[in-house]
């Protein structure tokens, strides 16, 4: 997917059926708040997790074709860590997954668009959440922040095994690949694809990230030094 | 209080229509904007709630008709609609049309949904 670019006709084909794909997601969710029974709360939690991966894919795909136009602005992004934790806690305490926020020392602040960023996030919690409910131990998920010489490491990090591989999946599905892999990608891919389909468009990729014990998927943002000065 | 629901998509209609009417309102849905048109002329709405996502007609277009008749130029409306936030001028939408609150369907719950209409209702 090229950044400048208008949407191809594959890519108009996806917005289109990612938005068809919405509306299901939508009423399931609006309709589940009507009942007070505690299974369409999870029937509304569920409905609203996929709601929430089909939007964010769809936000990428109109934001690559400037269709969606992009809204800089400074973000601190421990804040957003905590939003995003926040907007998680449903999903994963529905999966019985802890999620932790370590935001650090204060970090500078960033220029980003912070619905894409928000969006970006959200979408790797979801799976980091996911992997870490399929395997065997409790550990947290960690949402971290962490300055480095290039400005704030933003992530996810979980003892689930979420790094190089899921990363190489969700990229096959961009056709940007470095190496071929023979399985076909399924699962938590897709949620990988779409957070690093939306950091791309502010101008930044996902990469395998370490932070203490833990291996995990963060972006890196550049700080404003401008900001900083203010 | 009659709350004009233009909204294509029928079962969130219905849903929608559920959670503001123990309030005591009277929602009236219409799927088109010529529908929003008649029934507006039958019974004065207090709120709009729509959905610029309309078939065989742009639901800014509408407003812009619906608001050149005097008796329905201060009618609040709330765009409740799928479209990104981030794609709409909001000072245009509140000059011009008299949109007073945008939600991202997405994003809003029916309890947010009511929260606003009675806040609008009682303001």
């Amino acid at each position: 997917m090229q950044s400048g670019a208008y949407l191809s006709e594959q890519e108009a084909l996806f917005l289109s059926v990612t938005e068809q794909l919405v509306r299901p997601f939508l009423q399931i969710a609006r309709i589940s708040e009507l009942a007070d029974q505690e299974q369409w709360q999870t029937v509304r939690t569920i409905a609203d997790s996929y709601l929430q991966i089909a939007e964010s894919y769809a936000l990428s795909l109109r934001a690559h074709g400037k269709i969606t136009p992009l809204k800089l602005e400074p973000i601190a992004v421990s804040a957003l860590l905590y939003d995003t934790a926040h907007s998680l806690s449903a999903f994963a305490k529905q999966y019985g997954v802890e999620l932790e926020v370590d935001a650090g020392t204060r970090q500078q602040p960033i220029i980003a668009d912070r619905t894409i960023l928000q969006s970006a996030m959200i979408s790797l919690g979801q799976v980091f959440v996911l992997a870490q409910s399929e395997s065997d131990d409790m550990a947290p998920v960690r949402l971290s922040a962490h300055k480095s010489r290039y400005g704030v490491v933003a992530g996810m990090y979980g003892s689930a095994s979420l790094g190089a591989e899921s990363l190489r999946k969700a990229r096959l599905l961009q056709g940007k690949a470095h190496q071929p892999i023979s399985q076909l990608v399924s699962g938590p891919a897709a949620g990988v694809f779409v957070a690093d389909s939306l950091l791309q468009v502010i101008k930044t990729r996902l990469h395998v990230a370490k932070y203490h014990n833990l291996t995990g998927l963060a972006a890196t943002l550049p700080s404003s030094s401008q900001l900083q000065l203010v | 209080m009659n709350v004009l629901l233009i909204e294509p998509d029928v079962v969130q209609a219905q849903v929608i229509g559920k959670a503001l009417m123990p309030l005591g309102h009277k929602v009236y849905h219409v799927a088109s904007a010529q529908g929003a048109v008649h029934v507006s002329d039958e019974h004065t709405p207090d709120l709009i709630i729509l959905e610029p996502q309309l078939p065989r007609h742009n639901g800014f277009e509408f407003l812009y008709e619906f608001r050149s008749y005097t008796e329905w130029q201060n009618i609040p409306v709330i765009l409740h609609t799928m479209l990104p936030t981030s794609e709409l001028t909001a000072p245009v939408l509140s000059r011009e049309l008299g949109v007073v609150s945008v939600l991202h369907k997405p994003d809003t719950s029916l309890s947010l949904l009511a929260d606003t209409v009675q806040a609008l209702i009682h303001a």
